[in-house]
């Protein structure tokens, strides 16, 4: 099987009259680098499709002077061409020509073109080319009888030079171009009989392709959404922008609470409104009671990005709904923070709410225990926690390999008045689970800011 | 949360425990631990506990925990000769004072007395704001009548840590405290101040104390004053104060308080009662429990419980435990002593099915059309800077960087950063992305979420056609009927800018090159076609 330089150097051999050339010469002919011809000359060899012969070769090259004269003339032609049939004085023809005029004297009487008599020169003939000229013109006149001269005249320099011939080998030589592309054509005009197809390196890495894949994080989203689907919740969603009513007032957050100072969440500028007043005054009364201090309405109204996805949980109570109840969140949080390996000031949270007749504590905490077994998270434990909207409060601890245990969730009842507020004489449980941290281990990244990496080439890497 | 350093051997001697049961008797309290070195360990305590903030409170909890002490703790409280007249101070109206008698202090202990003050200031007292506390040496103290009063700011006196005397204004303008807390309570060049009242200060409240009154280790007996903006608030610190005080074996002596509005006794030590049945304590736990297990378990939160009749209990709740508002308080502090690690949580029952929002389900189906499209899927922050936004769109008031000021109203200033930050890497790139931008709507914030998927190709060579053929099939999966319209956009070329229009008269997105003009401020020197599908018009009757 020939490659298809291989077959370019076949075909370039026959369309020679002897069927041979140097490497030199096809390489020059097909365009195909000198040292490529020498290593497939070897491979032609090899499979017996050409001769090889080594020659020497004598090259003669044009020195400096060789290439100057070739545009000049030599000094004698100068010389008749300047006297143009006429005697001039010596002195004259020194101005002329300058330091070229001895040469061109001396060689001038040699070749009988002039003779000298006084200070004058006198022309023999009226005008003369060198055939000097003439080699230099076309170095292939150049041979054994007549390199010597020039040689002496320092015009040509001369090189020994070995020359690869290829010849070849067999008259009759055809040769068949093999199928690279199946083609159409091919298939339709059984060309494949008549010629091999072309081998691959099969074994070779192939080139680069962009494959298109899911992000691995959003996927993660979508596979926590499936969970909570499957445990019999209803996705509900909010906006980022929110009333502070919902973000804290309902859940309880005193107006002064530390948590609601301006480095602990995102402001915007501007109010909104609570349309359900009763609603409002019930709050009022909560914080009254509870928290023993003058509830400021303004400050329900002002506008902020979201901190907790706990807010679509506020507003799912806050439209009063009927028991019983299942719903989850799945969304971004916003909190001013510093951004670092650990932390992010966009998030994502996963916030659930159950309102059930009857719901206890215990089966908060059986609640909690199957999300996480459903997530992959099979063992947990519980510790008491402090939220201002849920009594009793837990967080719960996940056991991660290699990490031990790491805070996953806070849960909780949601606190009596809560309800009382919103009007629904029920139980309910709450909690909210921080997801990106949590996605982090499972995924086993060292920095959480990879999880939104503006990076093609870590998501074309990634295998999640 | 807040964190406390303790001297460890104190809590380990006085409990007789070893380190690892300490660990778990705190976190069954709410409270995690960490050493710090052989001998001393931080410990995290929740907001809703400041009787925790210090090693005598820790010790009274975990005695009830341990079943060594039940009960309310009671301390030795008497009359004492003292007064603190309150005058009027507008700032911060209210001032209470109390007196611990019999302490022992040490370094370790007198260094935890400051911290116990200091994390007060920052939980209920919120940063000195609402309260501020002054703890002085009383032997120190030359009158037994203090009053509370606004002076003037060239009021002279020696502020703690100093050798010369000061005036009010140089101890705002020159001390680390005064810069800090300096603004909080001065008005009309008036500051709140106790004081002797032959006019010797003792502290210039929420700022710093008098170094005439510093507290050293051969302190025997504390005068202590609370001032603020809430009596009730600044009433509770003066009891949880004294109270854990007494824990470590004072005496509470009480100082008679005179103002126009009150006139009575402090500490006041305020017990209140709060009936609970063991019926309604097991029906939130989700245990059955005896009405005779619900009261020894109160009585091991340290609570006075008594029998009323049948399964109700009334429960005498101590002055420092702030954090009982309501029943279901009581509840939490049963199943804490219960145990949450002896609480089965109950199996999970399956009671209806669940669903996804008509928006997810959607969004599902887009991505996957996406991914057969040949798009990679990224996923970028909401919040950007306004450098690359255009129109109208949501400010953050109190940015944390210059690079997250605004939330986008679009996707694709996100996406060209994207682009952006990947022309080095292997071409063809093509990017989509679901996710939300915010946009101003009739709600009742004024703005909304606005569900947007954008497409984007980068290559050396790139058209309009090369996005619009795979947008077109994505669209034409979704079984939605559109077309095509000449359009312009600010960031894409005249002439090669389509908008895509549903049913004929709905515009559901935007299709076109990015100009070169924009590549080139934004440093992109590959050519761009981008697209962005408003995902949330598209749903309707057929998707």
């Amino acid at each position: 099987m020939l490659s298809e330089n291989e077959i370019k150097i076949v075909e370039y051999l026959k369309s020679r009259p002897n069927k041979s050339a140097t490497a030199e010469e096809i390489s020059d002919s097909l365009g195909i680098p000198l040292s490529s011809i020498y290593s497939l000359s070897q491979l032609l060899k090899e499979k017996g499709y050409v001769r090889l012969e080594e020659k020497k070769l004598t090259k003669y090259e044009l020195t400096d002077e060789g290439k100057l004269r070739l545009q000049r003339g030599m000094p004698e032609d100068v010389l008749i061409k300047t006297l143009n049939g006429q005697s001039r004085k010596i002195s004259e023809l020194k101005e002329l020509m300058g330091n070229e005029l001895e040469i061109a004297l001396g060689w001038a009487r040699r070749k009988n073109l002039i003779k000298i008599e006084k200070d004058s020169v006198i022309p023999l003939v009226k005008d003369y080319q060198s055939p000097e000229v003439d080699l230099l013109r076309d170095p292939s006149k150049i041979n054994d009888n007549n390199y010597k001269q020039l040689l002496a005249r320092k015009l040509i320099s001369v090189k020994q030079e070995t020359a690869l011939i290829l010849s070849l080998a067999r008259e009759d030589i055809t040769v068949v171009k093999p199928i690279t592309y199946i083609t159409t054509d091919i298939i339709k005009n059984h060309e494949w009989e008549k010629a091999p197809i072309k081998e691959y390196n099969v074994e070779a890495e192939p080139p680069f392709y962009p494959l298109a894949k899911k992000h691995f994080f959003k996927e993660f989203l979508e596979k926590l959404r499936d969970v909570m689907i499957n445990l019999g919740f209803t996705e509900v969603k909010g906006n980022y922008v929110e009333l502070e009513f919902y973000n804290f007032d309902l859940l309880f957050q005193a107006q002064d609470h530390p948590a609601r100072e301006i480095h602990d969440s995102f402001m915007i500028e501007g109010k909104g409104e609570v349309k359900d007043l009763e609603l409002m005054n019930r709050v009022k009364e909560m914080h009254k009671k509870g928290w023993k201090y003058e509830w400021e309405p303004n400050i329900a109204l002002r506008l902020v990005l979201r901190s907790q996805t706990t807010a679509v949980t506020s507003r799912v109570l806050s439209s009063r709904p009927r028991p019983p109840i299942r719903t989850f969140t799945i969304g971004k949080v916003f909190r001013p923070d510093s951004i670092d390996a650990t932390h992010l000031i966009e998030f994502h949270q996963l916030d659930g709410l159950v309102v059930e007749n009857g719901f206890a504590f215990r089966d908060l905490l059986g609640v909690l225990k199957e999300i996480f077994y459903q997530i992959g998270i099979k063992e947990i434990k519980f510790k008491p926690a402090y939220f201002p909207f849920t009594e009793p409060s837990v967080e719960v601890y996940g056991k991660i390999e290699g990490l031990g245990w790491v805070e996953m969730s806070g849960a909780g009842l949601l606190r009596p008045e809560i309800l009382e507020a919103v009007g629904i004489d029920s139980d309910a449980g709450a909690w909210g689970i921080g997801i990106d941290r949590l996605a982090m281990l499972l995924f086993g990244l060292k920095d959480i800011r990879l999880l939104y990496a503006n990076n093609v080439d870590f998501l074309r890497n990634f295998r999640g | 949360m807040v964190n406390i350093i303790v001297y460890k051997w104190d809590l380990l001697n006085k409990l007789k425990i070893s380190e690892n049961e300490l660990e778990d008797l705190l976190f069954n309290l709410k409270s995690e631990v960490k050493p710090v070195d052989q001998d001393h360990l931080e410990i995290e305590i929740n907001n809703d506990r400041p009787d925790l903030l210090s090693t005598p409170g820790i010790i009274r909890a975990i005695k009830g925990l341990k079943k060594i002490e039940l009960g309310e703790a009671k301390y030795e409280v008497k009359q004492g000769e003292y007064s603190l007249k309150v005058e009027k101070v507008e700032t911060r109206p209210y001032a209470v004072a109390g007196i611990v008698r019999g302490i022992n202090l040490d370094e370790d202990s007198l260094k935890e007395l400051i911290q116990f003050q200091e994390k007060l200031h920052i939980t209920i007292g919120r940063k000195r704001k609402k309260v501020a506390i002054g703890i002085h040496d009383l032997d120190k103290i030359t009158s037994k009548n203090i009053v509370y009063r606004e002076v003037q700011l060239d009021y002279k006196f020696t502020p703690l840590n100093e050798k010369r005397e000061l005036t009010v204004k140089e101890v705002l303008e020159s001390t680390e405290q005064g810069k800090q807390y300096g603004t909080i309570s001065v008005k009309d060049g008036r500051t709140p101040a106790i004081m002797e009242d032959n006019g010797s200060i003792l502290s210039i409240p929420p700022v710093i104390n008098s170094e005439k009154t510093r507290l050293e280790i051969s302190t025997r007996n504390l005068f202590i004053d609370v001032t603020g903006t809430s009596l009730d608030a600044v009433s509770a610190t003066l009891d949880i104060l004294t109270t854990n005080l007494a824990e470590m074996g004072g005496k509470i002596e009480l100082v008679k308080v005179l103002s126009e509005s009150y006139e009575t006794w402090y500490p006041q030590l305020k017990h209140s009662k709060m009936k609970i049945s063991s019926d309604y304590v097991s029906k939130k736990i989700g245990l059955n429990l005896t009405t005779e297990s619900v009261i020894e378990y109160l009585r091991m939160a340290r609570f006075d419980v008594s029998k009323v009749q049948g399964n109700e209990v009334e429960v005498i709740i101590p002055p420092y435990r702030v954090d009982i508002i309501s029943q279901i308080d009581l509840v939490e502090d049963v199943a804490m002593m219960i145990g949450y690690q002896n609480l089965e949580p109950s199996s999970f029952k399956l009671t209806r099915l669940g669903a996804a929002t008509k928006l997810t389900t959607v969004t599902r189906k887009i991505r996957d059309l996406s991914i057969g499209a040949g798009f990679t899927e990224i996923f970028t922050f909401v919040l950007t800077n306004d450098r690359d936004i255009e129109g109208d769109y949501v400010k953050i008031v109190n940015p944390v960087t210059v690079d997250y000021t605004v939330i986008r109203n679009s996707l694709i200033p996100t996406t060209l950063y994207f682009l952006k930050q990947n022309q080095h890497s292997k071409m063809p790139i093509l990017v989509f992305e679901i996710g939300d931008a915010v946009i101003r709507g009739n709600t009742d914030t004024g703005y909304l979420n606005s569900t947007r998927a954008v497409y984007s190709i980068m290559d050396s060579k790139v058209s309009f056609e090369d996005l619009q053929s795979r947008i077109h099939q994505i669209l034409y999966n979704l079984n939605i009927s559109f077309e095509y319209r000449r359009a312009e956009h600010p960031l894409l070329i005249k002439g090669r800018t389509a908008e895509i229009i549903k049913d004929k008269e709905q515009v559901v997105g935007i299709i076109g090159e990015v100009h070169p003009q924009v590549l080139e401020k934004l440093g992109i020197e590959y050519p761009i076609v981008i697209s962005e599908i408003y995902v949330d018009r598209l749903i309707g009757e057929n998707l």
